[in-house]
């Protein structure tokens, strides 16, 4: 099969995926209990408010009605109207991506940084001590949940120590890049050290079960390369060691590991819900937990639904890009 | 639950900032309710910012398009009413300067005030104030506000010729409607209003308070600025941020770690990490919010008023407020909160007395009963806790078995709201904010037949609570503190604690919890 006749076939059932996504976002609306109308106005309001309020949301509207309305309106872009604030779902989701894309990415850099490092060292001095660190490493990192780690972070290194700050995102790389297009440039760098600054607990948070995890892969693709025959013929011939190990065993053991860091990058994006919410980092997750907090249904379906877009996305993306990498997968 | 929600109208006249102070007091007498008006001026001694984290970001800036406490509190900064309140609740003027009932009408009176100015500058009109009740009451004017209930019994406004004067008319007697219009009611400008679309007005802001808007990033951030021509002093504040948190752990770290300066619902556990602290404390109210455990009077074994009263025998409030609220709660003995009109000082709450609770129970005749409190969770402050507390405390009675239930908030609404008292559990945990400060709307919602939570039907009750509403004054408070004194005697609920506000504070600055829920900035001062 040809790359463009893949990537048609592939969108095709990325469509199919997102729709059964919608779907059942708007299925879970109306089995979960909570009226919104409940959430949103107190108990004490005159009936005849309540009434008025619940027309004009549309939340009086027959269910198929609601399903159209919300269906038809996503092909152009409109994810209809927060119940809470009354403003664009779409534009607001939106606004909340770069904050969740800068902590994913933030991260995954974290876990590459360290990981393959330490995959390696671990390989190649098995059963020494530096291996048996690296185990313990990554299977505490892969045990620890994220909330829990994160809180420590907080207490020790934010609260004990004043090294970093608590929460918050004073600056994005959005914010970094206007600053530059104006010509700004100590400015910029300024706002990236505070960016910097203020991104270091968050993404070490999100990305030590990932780095954890990333460790024991390269670890184990590494051990598996360095017993192939290829690499003792290279012994063999008498090619430098780091050479073997660098140049050659790398290079093969990183392929599937690029495979999963292109696939974990999408459960990032979607993971980042309890990090967010610990550092109050204004992006895709906290806006998740807010609008669950307070029934805004419209919100929950627009994040969720870019959510998946994102993880199709990147599925359809990493399978092209490991064909091509790899001319034994052939696209089908 | 929200309740009455806290406040939408205007800040104290009273402001920060050291320096000398003057302060004037003039007493008022209007339709017999007595008001001491107190101003304070001060010198400005440097302006400093602030930062404020609640748990939630508003839902918009509109401030007659919302019902929630976290917007209230953050269009206040900008918007005024025409009345309002000191730190303690009591009614004080704004916007007006005189109000006053109409004889021989069902009207009233609101005398503005001379040389105000909206923040584009615009001088304050009669008009503006006319039509910003008139929007809240009047779907033909605006729109369907949420907010038109919470100035029942207005019909509608209009402005009195040749004079800088506002009537406003009722529908009855309305004994309530300076409460109400000293609570809601923020005025905005009429033309300003009708120049912009909606989406505009909800984010972006042209008050008369003492801040105004600087920038709004929806879901991030709101910051405001001192208004330089504020018709009293200028802010001592200069900026002030507001943020959001959901956790509240998080908040706590922020406020310790000097990126905010106040921060609300400190939980009783994290209170000892505030005080313990260098640079920040812990400052706390006692709030409009009543926390009850309600009965229902038409099902076993809740039916029997020797039950109800046993239960309350059964459970030692002064150790879950102790223990469980850290201190910080009130123990209440009526569904009326001392700081309302309405109170009956000399009804004190149940004591802890096992062995007539175990009586009771017996001359009740329901011996052996199994009963299940219905909590939601994370919602008021320890509400699992005390419901545990309770249902453990009845549980050690040797004739009844009582567990809890948790349940989601929203779900739990659904059934209060149902309609009818048949839908409602039989006994269920609950709270209710009232920031009229008035028990006879608490009464009504709660215990009144034909009330929106109620699960008590008593003809003598729905009397007096009749006769109260055509009452004014110190007559309509003696009827309401018989009223109270009535649900003490009758126990339609487990009278549980009276909610405490809780705040962590930077230590440079001084400010003080308001029972109103409102945090004022323009109250606070540097220390």
């Amino acid at each position: 099969m040809s790359l463009s006749r893949f990537l048609i076939k592939r969108s095709l059932q990325g469509l199919l995926v997102i729709w059964g996504v919608i779907t059942v976002v708007f299925g879970l609306r109306f089995i979960s209990p909570g009226d919104p109308a409940n959430v949103l106005l107190p108990p004490d309001v005159d009936p005849e408010v309540r009434a008025q309020v619940i027309a004009e949301l549309g939340l009086n509207e027959p269910l198929y009605v609601q399903y159209w309305q919300f269906i038809s309106g996503i092909p152009v872009g409109d994810l209809g109207l927060s119940l809470v604030t009354r403003t664009p779902v779409a534009a607001r989701v939106v606004a909340k991506l770069p904050a969740t894309l800068e902590l994913a990415i933030a991260a995954t850099i974290v876990a590459v940084v360290i990981a393959i490092p330490l995959g390696v060292l671990s390989a190649t001095r098995r059963h020494q001590p530096a291996d048996y660190g690296a185990t313990v490493f990554s299977l505490v990192g892969i045990s620890t949940p994220n909330f829990w780690l994160g809180v420590m972070l907080i207490l020790v290194l934010a609260v004990q120590l004043n090294l970093f700050p608590t929460s918050q995102r004073p600056i994005g790389l959005d914010g970094i890049a206007m600053l530059l297009a104006g010509g700004d440039v100590g400015a910029a760098v300024d706002g990236f050290v505070t960016w910097l600054w203020h991104i270091t607990l968050p993404a070490i948070t999100l990305g030590t079960y990932f780095t954890a995890l990333i460790t024991r892969l390269t670890r184990s693709g590494m051990l598996d390369q360095l017993g192939r025959t290829y690499v003792r013929a290279s012994r063999a011939k008498g090619l430098p060691e780091t050479l073997v190990r660098y140049k050659h065993a790398l290079r093969n053991t990183l392929i599937p590991v690029i495979t999963v860091i292109g696939l974990q990058l999408g459960t990032l994006i979607g993971g980042a819900v309890i990090t967010e919410a610990v550092f109050a980092w204004p992006g895709l997750g906290t806006l998740i937990i807010n609008s669950i907090n307070a029934r805004d249904w419209p919100v929950l379906q627009g994040s969720l639904i870019i959510v998946a877009v994102g993880f199709v996305l990147v599925n359809i993306l990493v399978d092209a890009l490991y064909a091509y990498v790899n001319p034994q997968v052939a696209y089908d | 639950m929200a309740g009455g929600a806290a406040a939408s109208a205007a800040l104290a006249g009273c402001s920060g900032g050291g320096g000398e102070e003057t302060e004037t007091t003039e007493t008022t007498t209007t339709g017999g309710e007595e008001t001491e008006t107190t101003e304070t001026t001060t010198e400005d001694s440097g302006s400093f910012d602030v930062t404020i984290t609640q748990g939630q970001m508003p839902s918009g800036l509109d401030p007659h398009d919302h019902r929630e406490t976290t917007t209230d509190i953050v269009v206040l900064h900008a918007y005024e009413g025409v009345l309002t309140r000191d730190a303690a609740g009591s009614v004080q003027t704004a916007l007006a300067t005189n109000y006053e009932r109409i004889d021989g009408e069902n009207a009233v009176r609101f005398e503005l005030r001379e040389g105000v100015t909206f923040h584009n500058g615009d001088e304050l009109t009669p008009e503006d104030v006319a039509y910003s009740i008139n929007r809240v009451v009047d779907e033909e004017v605006g729109f369907a506000s949420p907010q038109s209930d919470q100035l029942a019994g207005v019909a509608g406004a209009e402005v009195i010729e040749g004079e800088n004067a506002v009537k406003v008319n009722n529908s009855s007697l309305n004994p309530i409607v300076f409460s109400e219009f000293a609570t809601y009611l923020d005025v905005m400008q009429q033309s300003w209003v009708e120049d912009n679309d909606k989406a505009y007005i909800g984010q972006n802001m042209n008050g008369t308070g003492p801040f105004q808007l600087d920038s709004y990033t929806e879901d991030e951030e709101v910051v405001l600025t001192a208004y330089e021509d504020y018709w009293q002093d200028t802010a001592a504040v200069g900026t002030l941020t507001f943020r959001a948190a959901s956790e509240a752990s998080t908040r706590v770290n922020q406020l310790l770690q000097g990126e905010t300066d106040l921060i609300v619902n400190v939980p009783p556990q994290e209170v000892q990490r505030v005080t313990n602290s260098d640079n920040a404390r812990v400052a706390a109210a006692p709030s409009t919010r009543i926390i009850y455990n309600a009965m229902r009077y038409d099902v076993e074994p809740f039916d029997s008023m020797e039950f109800r009263q046993a239960m309350n025998y059964a459970i030692d409030l002064e150790s879950i407020v102790q223990n469980v609220l850290g201190g910080f709660g009130a123990q209440t003995s009526q569904p009326t909160l001392p700081e309302f009109v309405g109170h009956n000082a000399d009804l004190d709450p149940y004591p802890h007395d096992p062995d007539q609770a175990e009586q009771l129970v017996e001359d009740s005749g329901y011996a052996g009963a199994e009963i299940e409190l219905h909590t939601p969770v994370g919602r008021y402050l320890k509400d699992l806790e005390i419901a545990q507390a309770v249902a453990g405390y009845i549980d050690e009675l040797p004739n009844v078995t009582a567990t809890v239930r948790q349940r989601d908030f929203g779900s739990l609404v659904d059934e209060l709201l149902a309609g009818s008292i048949e839908a409602r559990p039989p006994w269920f945990l609950i709270g209710w904010g009232e920031a009229t400060f008035d028990g006879g709307l608490v009464m009504e919602a709660l215990l009144a037949s034909e009330g929106t939570l109620t699960t008590w039907q008593n003809e003598e009750f729905d009397a007096l609570l009749e006769q109260a509403g055509n009452q004014s004054g110190e007559e309509r408070e003696a009827t309401l503190q018989e009223a109270n004194a009535m649900a003490h005697e009758q126990c339609p609920w487990i009278f549980l604690n009276q909610q405490y506000s809780v705040y962590g504070v930077n230590d440079a600055i001084a400010w003080e919890a308001r029972s109103d829920e409102r945090i004022d900035a323009y109250a606070m001062s540097q220390k």
